[in-house]
């Protein structure tokens, strides 16, 4: 990455790093994404092929009996791949596009043409598709809460998540009205990492070694979700339990690793902790 | 030419290849999107000025700080406040979605109304605001009039301390009758035993943050128990990426893996409503290797050694009947846990630096039961965890002035002095100030209803009571009954006039002491938006209705409106010094802190404090840890109560079976288990239903947020039907498969559910989310799933006489 955007000169890479053990499965980062990003909210959201979930928790559990049994929690929002995003590669309309400056992958829902590749290319699900128009029916003014800042998806498009892309505008406009060329950490956070009650998210520069994500994604608990097949998601899971961390793949029997015995700044633990060893 | 794979392929590609070189299909899709643009059925939100409001979530007994942007005057987005004392920038979910609350008007109503169709139909009128006053006065005026005033009841559904409830209790008295009902909730839980065993009729405040080891019986930490703000940050905290860094360990003690049974460092799954038992065994455990904290235990507390009273009867004390009775294999038996994990466990919590044991059940709205409370305390004060830092605190409460004395009438006086139509306070239910339920039964046990009039507040019975329906049909019998709801909930569709309040983001409200929280707080919510319809605070229609009463009812509320109240009750607080009105991030309200002689509260004058209470809405006490001892209890031996002596009067006042208690003699004053008696047939009935609740889902009065309904897996919902999760083998005993429809029968009742196969829940329980089922509201939340609560059968808890709403025989018929 660092060598394709702007003639070399390094960029930013804005990614994310969810803690697991943190996530409390609470679902404030999939509603703060919906209230944020003027999502569609119609009176069937059980139908989940259908509904528009920018952000979604996936619940996924160790399938061992009771009382062994325990849930846990993915949130996902899109992953925003790096180097050649699955879903930027099939794009016909170029409604789609990996900017080299931030990392980000972008939704142009104007030039979207509805062929929904890029839903089918996306392995992550993060892709949706905009069966009806936005859902605020007359009489009711549930439009009346519509944020100014993210423009409301009509039929026939695809939307996804954005990295909150309004607020790193936002926080441009702040940088420049200011004379600043930088934009620092806490300037620009999204929706969801503000959110989460349980501060499970984690939003930065992976390219600015200062910030918090670049130390976090050296953690030998970091994984990220279908690695292997080289999409290179900028965002990043961590978990302690080797369940959790093991679904984060498709493994053949014994092909997975725990993590035992890894350092990480050496003298600060050195066994297999968890829940297992409790 | 034969068509082959090998120049299918080669003519796709080159015909793609083709179309790529023309410049055709970018025209075309350049025009598609030229097109799109111009769709006009897309909203476009008006832009403006933007602006931030600080204010207070008022949805939960939690009291998180919100920060909502504005665009001009409509609110656009609600955040947490990362300069709050409890919630420090995160919020939950219903917080979150709070503005679908607001801007929705088929969820609200949007003035004044009185019924035109059917009962629970939802048909309204609009009338103005002086024509419901009239009627509403009309109406109490007469039945006072006609020396009646005790047939007028409030349910109440504010907090208690909460100015509002002040205000709705002081209606009362002024009027003259005896029924105000409150719902039980797991404060007054807290309450009652905090009074029993300390002598304190103060909110529980459990050191959470500076704990290393929390046993957690019952309470659905991640599930929205307490302060969900303040407790799943202390989780994040808990919970650092470095293992090594994590110095708290959390134990889950529930029946079904639910997000906090399934994240904690361990899952202990006793039977519902075994809790009391695991406790008493680990207390056992712990007696038995003599390494309680005898130095608190002799100092501090009455009733661990055998004892005799002053007539000289022996008694046994907390040490005999545990070590006799609660043996990890005789627990084993009652609670199905492993015998050796309650060794470990005790042990575990008994070597942790500052160990804690938390008691709950679920979120806040359900009450728990008084001996499981009980049981729990015992166990901190058997650790010496009471008056400890990262234990159980004991701190006053919030100093907040008391309204000033009126003059009732005659008829108020007279009309007090009949007795409460629920009994609170009397022999059968001495702590209890009011119960629901036997208000409910008293109305449909009488040919005709008692009650004329009923008033609710802030309050949804007909769907939140886990009664089988049984406040549903008393609403029926009712002859007039008002409702003070903005939104139209179950109960309000059941009432005859609307006199609708602000949501909470229009009003000004106060919030007392969020569950469980370990320092006095006090939060002050206000308007972040102008009331969009025409509805007004429920404090101001409370004065105004005094008013048009008139009379000595209108002379007790001296007052032009709710502001002057809160203000009035805030002076305390100015009065009684010590207090902070801002807040910094660096000096988390939890941690110790050493206030210096010097050190200036920031305000300087009572009207200094009131505008930065109103502009932050923040009131807090930094913590102080432990307190004096002497004075600390306040119950008849001045000791920490084993054995509570208030608890033995009650029983040589009414009698043991009177207050619904199992045991006899000395273990009824202490802590115990006692099989939970169900009228209904165990082979009849063989399964038991255990509703659960969830944080993605309201529960309470509040409705959810529909965005909510985003977050919820198509296990829990689907379409119109939800779920109830069983174990596979309970499953497969009946032949039920994943998804298969179900009827769960009560002895009171029959709900349709789908099957949800879950390994996570205890094998013979049939586990149903409670906030689904409504009747009313608008299509987002309408006849979507069941209410689990309609089949509840619930036996009163001994002394306290709450609902015991786990423990409903049911038994599953595939439809
Ligand atoms: S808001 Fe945080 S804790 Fe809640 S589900 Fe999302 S990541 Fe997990
Ligand atoms: S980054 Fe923004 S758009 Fe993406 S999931 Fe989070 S809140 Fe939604
Ligand atoms: S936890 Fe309670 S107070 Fe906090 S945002 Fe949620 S509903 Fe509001």
């Amino acid at each position: 990455m660092k060598k394709e955007n702007d003639h070399g000169k390094p960029g930013h890479k804005y990614g994310m790093v969810i803690n697991l053990d943190k996530c409390t499965g609470c679902g404030t980062c999939m509603v703060a994404c919906a209230a944020e990003n003027n999502v569609s909210v119609r009176p069937d959201q059980s139908d989940k092929e259908r509904v528009i979930t920018w952000m979604r928790l996936y619940r996924i559990t160790n399938g061992k009996e009771f009382p062994d049994t325990e849930v846990s929690y993915f949130p996902r929002p899109c992953m925003h791949c790096d180097h050649h995003p699955p879903c930027v590669s099939v794009c016909v309309a170029t409604a789609t596009k990996l900017d080299f400056h931030t990392g980000i992958v972008s939704q142009i829902y104007t030039r979207c043409i509805g062929c929904r590749y890029c839903q089918a290319a996306c392995p992550y699900g993060a892709r949706y598709f905009n069966w009806w128009d936005a859902y605020f029916p007359k009489g009711k003014g549930l439009d009346r809460y519509l944020s100014p800042e993210v423009s409301p998806r009509m039929r026939g498009v695809v939307e996804k998540c954005t990295f909150c892309h309004h607020r790193l505008m936002r926080a441009k406009s702040q940088a420049y009205a200011e004379d600043r060329r930088e934009i620092e950490e806490d300037q620009y956070q999204t929706a969801c990492t503000e959110a989460c009650p349980a501060g499970a998210i984690t939003f930065g520069d992976l390219n600015n070694p200062e910030h918090q994500v670049s130390k976090l994604t050296k953690h030998p608990f970091t994984f990220r979700l279908l690695e292997r097949i080289g999409t290179e998601p900028k965002v990043y899971y961590q978990s302690s339990r080797d369940w959790v961390r093991k679904l984060g793949d498709n493994f053949l029997p014994g092909e997975y690793q725990p993590v035992v015995n890894k350092t990480w700044m050496k003298e600060e633990w050195s066994t297999k902790p968890g829940r297992d060893t409790f | 030419m034969k068509l082959t794979r090998r120049n299918f392929i080669a003519t796709v590609v080159g015909g793609v290849a083709g179309i790529q070189v023309t410049p055709l299909p970018w025209k075309f899709t350049d025009d598609v999107a030229i097109w799109t643009q111009n769709w006009p059925w897309v909203p476009v939100p008006p832009t403006g000025e933007f602006s931030e409001v600080s204010s207070v979530c008022n949805l939960c007994p939690g009291g998180c700080g919100i920060s909502v942007r504005k665009v001009d005057n409509r609110a656009v987005k609600i955040e947490g406040r990362p300069d709050y004392p409890v919630n420090a920038g995160g919020i939950c979910p219903v917080g979150m979605g709070g503005l679908q609350l607001l801007y929705n008007e088929s969820l609200r109503f949007t003035g004044p109304m009185k019924r035109v169709g059917m009962r629970g139909s939802g048909e309204f009128q609009n009338i103005s605001w002086d024509d419901a006053f009239r009627i509403i006065a009309g109406r109490i005026s007469a039945l006072r009039k006609s020396g009646r005033p005790e047939a007028i009841a409030a349910v109440d559904g504010n907090r208690e301390g909460t100015t509002a409830s002040a205000l709705i209790e002081r209606l009362m008295q002024a009027v003259g009758s005896p029924n105000y009902v409150r719902l039980p909730s797991l404060s007054d839980t807290y309450r009652m035993g905090n009074i029993v065993m300390e002598g304190r009729d103060a909110p529980v405040a459990y050191d959470l943050e500076n704990s290393d080891f929390v046993l957690s019986f019952g309470c659905g930490l991640l599930e929205g128990w307490g302060a969900p703000g303040r407790v799943m940050n202390a989780w994040g905290m808990w919970h650092d990426a470095n293992p090594a860094k994590r110095k708290t360990h959390i134990v889950q003690v529930e029946s079904r893996a639910s997000n906090t049974a399934s994240k904690a460092d361990l899952w202990v799954a006793p039977r519902p409503g075994t809790d009391a038992a695991l406790a008493l065994g680990l207390a056992h455990v712990i007696i038995r290797s003599g390494k309680y904290d005898a130095g608190f235990v002799a100092e501090h507390t009455f009733g661990f050694e055998d004892w005799q009273s002053t007539d000289g009867r022996p008694h046994s004390g907390f040490k005999t009947l545990v070590l006799k009775n609660y043996s990890p294999e005789q627990v084993s038996k009652i609670t199905g846990v492993r015998p050796d994990v309650m060794v470990k466990l005790a042990a575990a919590f008994r070597l942790a630096k500052a160990p804690v044991a938390i008691y709950g059940k679920g979120k806040n709205d359900l009450n728990g039961s008084l001996y499981e409370f009980m049981a729990v305390q015992s166990l901190n004060a058997l650790t010496g965890r009471i008056n400890r830092p990262g234990g159980v605190l004991l701190p006053d409460p919030i100093p907040l002035n008391p309204l000033p004395y009126f003059e009732r009438d005659d008829i108020a006086s007279q009309g007090l002095k009949k007795p409460r139509l629920d009994r609170g306070g009397t022999q059968e239910y001495p702590f209890t100030q009011s119960l629901i339920s036997n208000f409910a039964d008293a109305i449909n046990r009488s040919p005709k209803s008692p009650i004329d009039t009923l008033m609710v507040f802030s309050a949804n019975p007909a769907f939140t009571l886990p009664d089988g329906g049984a406040f549903k049909n008393a609403l029926a019998k009712i002859p007039f009954v008002v409702s003070f709801s903005p939104y139209r909930d179950e109960t309000a569709n059941m009432a005859d006039l609307i006199l609708p309040d602000c949501t909470y983001l229009e009003k000004m409200d106060d919030m007392v002491w969020p569950v469980g929280l370990q320092y006095p707080f006090y939060g002050l919510s206000k308007p972040v938006v102008k009331p969009i319809y025409d509805t007004r605070n429920c404090g101001d229609t409370v004065i105004e209705m005094a008013k048009a009463i008139g009379e000595s009812v209108g002379s007790a509320f001296p007052w032009e409106g709710f502001e002057d109240v809160v203000k009035e009750r805030a002076k305390g607080l100015y009065d009684a010094g010590g207090g902070r009105v801002s807040f910094d991030r660096a000096a988390p309200a939890w941690k110790p802190q050493n206030p210096k002689a010097g050190d200036k509260p920031g305000y300087n004058s009572f009207d200094d404090m009131w505008k930065k209470l109103m502009a932050g809405g923040l009131w807090y006490r930094p913590l102080d840890q432990a307190r004096e001892w002497p004075w600390l209890f306040k119950t008849p031996s001045g000791q920490f109560e084993f054995y509570s002596q208030l608890i033995d009067q009650a029983i040589q006042r009414a009698s043991a079976k009177d207050l619904r208690i199992a045991v006899r003699d000395d273990a009824a004053c202490m802590a115990h288990y006692a099989t939970p008696t169900s009228t209904a047939n165990r082979s009849d009935y063989p399964l038991s239903m255990m509703p659960y609740e969830m944080i993605n889902l309201a529960s309470g009065w509040i409705p959810s947020p529909p965005f909510l309904y985003k977050t919820l897996p198509d296990t829990q919902l689907l379409k119109e039907t939800s779920f109830a999760a069983v174990n596979p083998k309970t499953a497969a005993k009946y032949g039920l498969k994943q998804g298969d429809l179900v009827a769960v029968q009560s002895p009171v009742g029959e709900v349709q559910a789908r099957i949800d196969l879950f390994g996570g829940a205890m094998p013979d329980i049939v586990y149903m989310p409670v906030g689904f089922g409504h009747t009313g509201y608008d299509e987002f939340l309408k006849g979507k799933g069941v209410n689990p609560n309609a089949i509840v059968q619930a036996e009163q808890d001994p002394v306290t006489g709450y609902p015991v709403w786990w423990n409903t025989r049911v038994k599953l018929v595939k439809v």
